[in-house]
Order: structure tokens, then sequence, then C-alpha cells
């Protein structure tokens, strides 16, 4: 469903639609073309999919192109992207062959689009060797990396840096995921989509329905943790935290989460995750299928207290999430929790489970804060990471990139 | 009275190319050698980027020190800074090295960050574009800011120190135009401690020192 930038004026503010009409004046008719390597599933086709409509809509002429590859192509994209998140991976001479080759193909389809495009925008490894294929190109190009790249396997990341190292820019979420390149590197944090289902309002019916299909009780407290069922998430901390604030409170807690049943190290978690529940009828533990928007929605919105616990994350875009519905985040002191979770404004970091345990209760005995952090968190995400900030950050790289100027002040 | 062109702008950030900080003595040889736009970045742009709006310091230095190096007393020493009141940001530069270099004597030991705690040099470019709108007269003025965005609240009353006239707001020296007519609103928005505000806060105290001058406090 595509929805009009008008539509977002309700939430960030006429003066913030307005502004981004404004710079996509200075852009009217620009080619922009996104190049990714799926159309559905995963968070960079959530993001193309608002991304190029908004685009559009403040007149830039923007488009969306999608690789093409056969299952041993995204077999080793698959590992370079481990690899580039730090994981041991073979990949053999081969493997780099068939990258390429698979890239070619694509090129010769895609050549006419992207030789002539303003600017192009790969986003992350897998269509990232069309650039040394596009000698004829024309604008500029900027490669996306929507991972942490900040501790790679090696190997992988010296062939990567190869490739990437000859585009104009690239953008990555935090400082702490970039690497050094020879260009220059702009920061962008990701966004939610506020009118998406995963984040709408939604009304006291659903979330009754919801409550009501689940089995939880309304008038005891809910702590929910949505997240695949992944060690890094800390699912079992959970537990334990839970099992801690049990003793002195009727607390009820949902573990949420997708995509163990095709995934052995994801189904090992599940099964550690439903040993250490051990059948506690409070402890909900929810395999959601892909695409559950609505239901996370309305668990996020449930809940008193939101719980993201990892030991290790990226940007931790369901913390976000749940600052938008206006709810305490107790979360991991890593990644991009940091930036978003501030201890006593928007919720609390925390190492352990019972640094976690200590937060719930704190805030069960003192319900003003929940609703005090709770409303700071949403103005929060309402000012730094709403789609309308995201968009406008992209349109202002465009503009640097076609001036060419590296001066601290760009007047266009 | 020539109409006041109303601008607005947005923060691009990109990493410096510096290599990160592990320690407080990279971080001393860092500042040493980086541009006048790093220290600016971390200095004065802060307010318009992407973070909390009550951190307890408003450099990223000084945060940095308290939150990962675990120094309070030189974050206490380094988040009482106020940037804009250095003639120049080699001034800036020679002060902060100066606090770096008498903690470091201080300490038996160089504090040390965690492995992912590292401080990320950076600098951005401000894009600053025009609205189309004007305000044409001052008593229009305190209207129009409470509408602006807090790109143009940014750009007019604290980027516009670093532009000729050096260390005035735009808003002052459009109304400094008209001789004395304008100086009690003048006097207003000098009397505002900017530096440790955040936009919003800076907004709201913009509307009332306009409201005093205008009405008597």
């Amino acid at each position: 469903m595509t929805v009009p930038l008008a539509a977002y004026e309700g939430i960030v503010g006429s003066s913030a639609v307005t502004q981004l009409r404004r710079i996509g004046e200075k852009l009217s008719g620009a080619r922009v073309v996104h190049v990714n390597s799926t159309r559905e599933g995963g968070g960079v086709a959530e993001i193309l999919e608002w991304m190029v409509p908004l685009m559009r809509d403040v007149g830039i002429d923007a488009s969306w192109e999608v690789i093409h590859g056969d299952q041993r192509f995204f077999e080793i994209t698959k590992s370079m992207h481990n690899g580039l998140q730090g994981k041991e991976v073979a990949l053999a001479a081969k493997d780099w062959r068939i990258y390429r080759d698979v890239n070619e193909k694509n090129m010769e389809r895609l050549r006419p689009v992207l030789a002539d495009a303003d600017i192009v925008v790969i986003h992350d490894p897998q269509p990232a060797a069309l650039l040394g294929l596009c000698p004829e190109r024309k604008g500029k190009w900027i490669w996306r990396a929507h991972i942490d790249i900040s501790r790679p396997f090696r190997p992988v990341w010296k062939f990567l840096r190869g490739i990437v190292g000859k585009y104009d820019a690239s953008i990555f979420s935090m400082c702490e995921f970039a690497q050094q390149l020879p260009h220059d590197q702009f920061l962008i944090p990701p966004s939610i989509d506020p009118l998406s289902d995963k984040n709408r309002e939604l009304s006291r019916e659903e979330l009754a329905a919801t409550r009501a299909e689940f089995g939880l009780d309304p008038d005891r407290p809910l702590l929910v943790q949505v997240s695949r069922f992944d060690r890094f998430k800390d699912p079992i901390g959970v537990i334990l935290a839970y099992r801690l604030v049990r003793k002195v409170a009727p607390v009820q807690l949902v573990l949420a989460g997708g995509g163990a049943t095709d995934d052995p190290e994801g189904k090992a978690v599940l099964d550690d995750v439903m040993e250490a529940a051990e059948s506690d009828p409070d402890i909900h533990v929810l395999l959601l299928p892909s695409g559950a928007h609505r239901t996370i929605n309305t668990l996020q919105r449930l809940a008193d207290i939101v719980l993201q616990k990892s030991t290790r994350e990226g940007f931790g875009l369901t913390v976000t999430e749940a600052l938008w519905k206006g709810k305490p985040v107790i979360g991991g002191d890593v990644g991009g929790i940091r930036l978003q979770v501030v201890n006593h404004h928007t919720g609390f970091l925390v190492n352990t489970p019972e640094g976690a345990a200590h937060r719930i209760r704190f805030l069960l005995h003192h319900s003003d804060m929940i609703r005090k952090l709770g409303d700071a968190g949403r103005e929060f995400v309402r000012e730094n990471f709403l789609l309308t900030r995201h968009l406008r950050e992209y349109l202002t790289l465009f503009l640097a990139l076609r001036t060419g100027s590296g001066d601290r002040v760009l007047y266009v | 009275m020539i109409p006041f062109e109303i601008k607005d702008c947005a923060l691009l950030t990109r990493m410096s190319g510096l290599l990160p900080a592990v320690n407080l003595r990279e971080l001393r040889d860092r500042v040493a050698v980086c541009s006048e736009n790093v220290l600016y970045h971390h200095f004065c742009e802060t307010p318009l980027r992407v973070s909390f709006d009550n951190p307890d310091y408003r450099n990223d230095f000084a945060v940095w020190v308290k939150l990962y190096l675990g120094d309070r007393v030189l974050a206490e020493r380094l988040g009482i800074l106020d940037p804009y009141s250095f003639p120049s940001f080699e001034d800036l530069r020679a002060e902060v090295l100066d606090l770096l270099d008498e903690r470091l004597s201080e300490l038996v030991m160089v504090p040390w960050a965690r492995p992912g705690d590292e401080f990320s040099f950076m600098e951005a470019t401000t894009v600053v574009f025009g609205t189309g709108e004007t305000i044409p007269h001052p008593r229009d003025l305190a209207a129009a800011i409470r509408g602006m965005t807090n790109g143009s609240v940014y750009y007019h009353f604290l980027e516009a120190r670093r532009r000729p006239p050096v260390g005035v707001d735009d808003f002052s020296a459009w109304l400094g135009h008209e001789g004395d007519t304008y100086a009690h609103y003048v006097r207003a928005l000098g009397t505002i401690d900017y530096y440790f505000h955040t936009l919003t806060h800076l907004r709201a105290d913009i509307l009332r020192a306009l409201a005093e001058a205008e009405n008597g406090p």
C-alpha cells in the first residue's frame, strides 16, 4: 500500500513535510535507482517499499530494481553476509566467480537503467559488483550497508572492500558499524513507518481480541520481548529476569518471534526457551509467521514494559517500535539500543538478567515513570527515527553528491 | 525594512577519516590533528543530530569520557566548555588539549574504552536551502519562529554565529539594521544561555525573551 507524504503531516507536522518538498524541488526529475536483492521480506525491502514512492512524491524520478540469482548465488551472498558480520565462512575462488557472473548477467538486463541514472543506490553486498560492470555510468553510485561490518571476517571484507571502495560514497547506519573506505562514509540511521501495519494505531477491540487470543490477563502487568529466537537476543536471560520479578509481582511474559522453523540454530534456541519456560502458564512463547506485523504491533501495545535484552544487536528497530508505542524499554547495553534507550529518560540499559529484573521492579513500583518514560520515548522517535527524517537525509545526501562540494556548509 | 528570509537546513553526517580513539591519549592525539569541522561537529552540531535531547553534556567528548572511560572529573571539565565563547576554534582546541593533558598528568593509568566503545570522529555538511518564506516585520518574528522547523532555529540562531558578523545570530543582525529601534529585542535575545539548550527549549526561550521584550518581564 502506497501512503502519500501528506498522510504523515499529522504525525511529524506540516513543517517537516514542507521541508521535504523544498529539498525535493532541488532534485526535481533526478533519476534515482535503488537496487537490492529481494522485493519482499527483510528490512531493506521494507524500507524501499515506502522510500521509493515517497521519493516520487517529492518529485524525484525514483525506481527500484531487484537482481535475480539462483539458489547457489544466494547461498554465497548469505555466507558473505555472515562473514561481514564476523562469522568465519568458507568461500572459494569459484564462489567469487559465481558472485561476479550473476552480477554480470543482471548488469546486462539493468544496464539501460543504471548507466543513465543520476544516482544509483546499491543496497548491501549482493548487487555490489554491478558498479565495476558499468564503466559507462554517468551518475553517482552509493553503496548502502545495512549490516554491521565493524568486525568482519577479514577474507570476505578484503574481497568486498575491493569492490565497494570504488563507489562514490557509502552509507552506514551507525559510526560503530563502519569500516575505513577511500570515499565519504555517511551515517544515516534507519527508521520506522508510523503508518505501517507494524506501527499504526489499533482499535481497543483489536487489542482486546489479541489479548484474549493469547490468553493474557488484562489485570496483571505484561512484559514483552519481540525478536527472533537467537542467542544474541538472550531470551533465556529474559526468562531469568521474569522469574526474579515473579517472586514479588504477578507479571506475565510474552516472548514473540519468528523464523525458527527453517533455521537449525533458531530451532535449538526455541527448544531451549521452551525448556526454560517449564510450562509456566504465564510465559507465552509465540512463534509468529513472517507477516504477523499486526500481531507484533498489538503485543507491543499491550505491554506495560518492553524488553530487548540483547547481548549483541544491530540497530534494534524493535526498540524503536516499542518507544513509538509509548512503552519504556529495558534493553541490553549494546549496539543501536544505546542510541535509543537513555537511562531514566526512555528506559534503562542493563547487562544482566538481575539488572533487567531490578529495572522491571523499579518501574512496576513507579507507574508514573512508565508513563513518563513512554511519553519521552515516543517524542524521541518522532524527532529522530521516523521515515521522514530518513528520507530527508537521503535527499540531502543526493544534493551533496550532485553538487560535489566538500564544504561544511552547502547552499542549494 | 528588508524582509527576513527564512532558511532551513539539514545535517549530513559522515566519518571524518580519522581512526577511532580507544583511550584518553589517543583522544588527545586525534583532537590535536583533527579539522576544525570535526571539533565544530562534536561541540556545536549535536543539537541537530540524531540523539536524545537531554544528555548530561552537550559535547560528545564529555559524554564519551563519562560513559566509556568512566572519568567523571574530566567529563565535568569538558562538559562546561562553551564553544561559542572562544574567539576561534583553534582557541577551543587549545583549551581542550590543555584539559586532556592536565588530566593525563593526574592519572596513574591511561583510561581505555572497551572494544566497540571507541570514540568515532565525525564531521558534517550543513545543507542549507531557502523556504520561500519571509518575515516582513519584527512584530511577526515570534509567530514565524513558532512555526519554523528545528533546522531553521538551528541555522538562524546557532549556525549563524560562525558566519559574518561572527558571534551574532541572524535575528539580531536583522533587527540591528534598523539602528536602535529594536534594540530591546536584540538585548533580550542576547540574554539567552543558548549553548546548553536543546532546540525545542531554545525555541521556547527565544519566544519567552521576545515576549518579555515586548511586554516587559
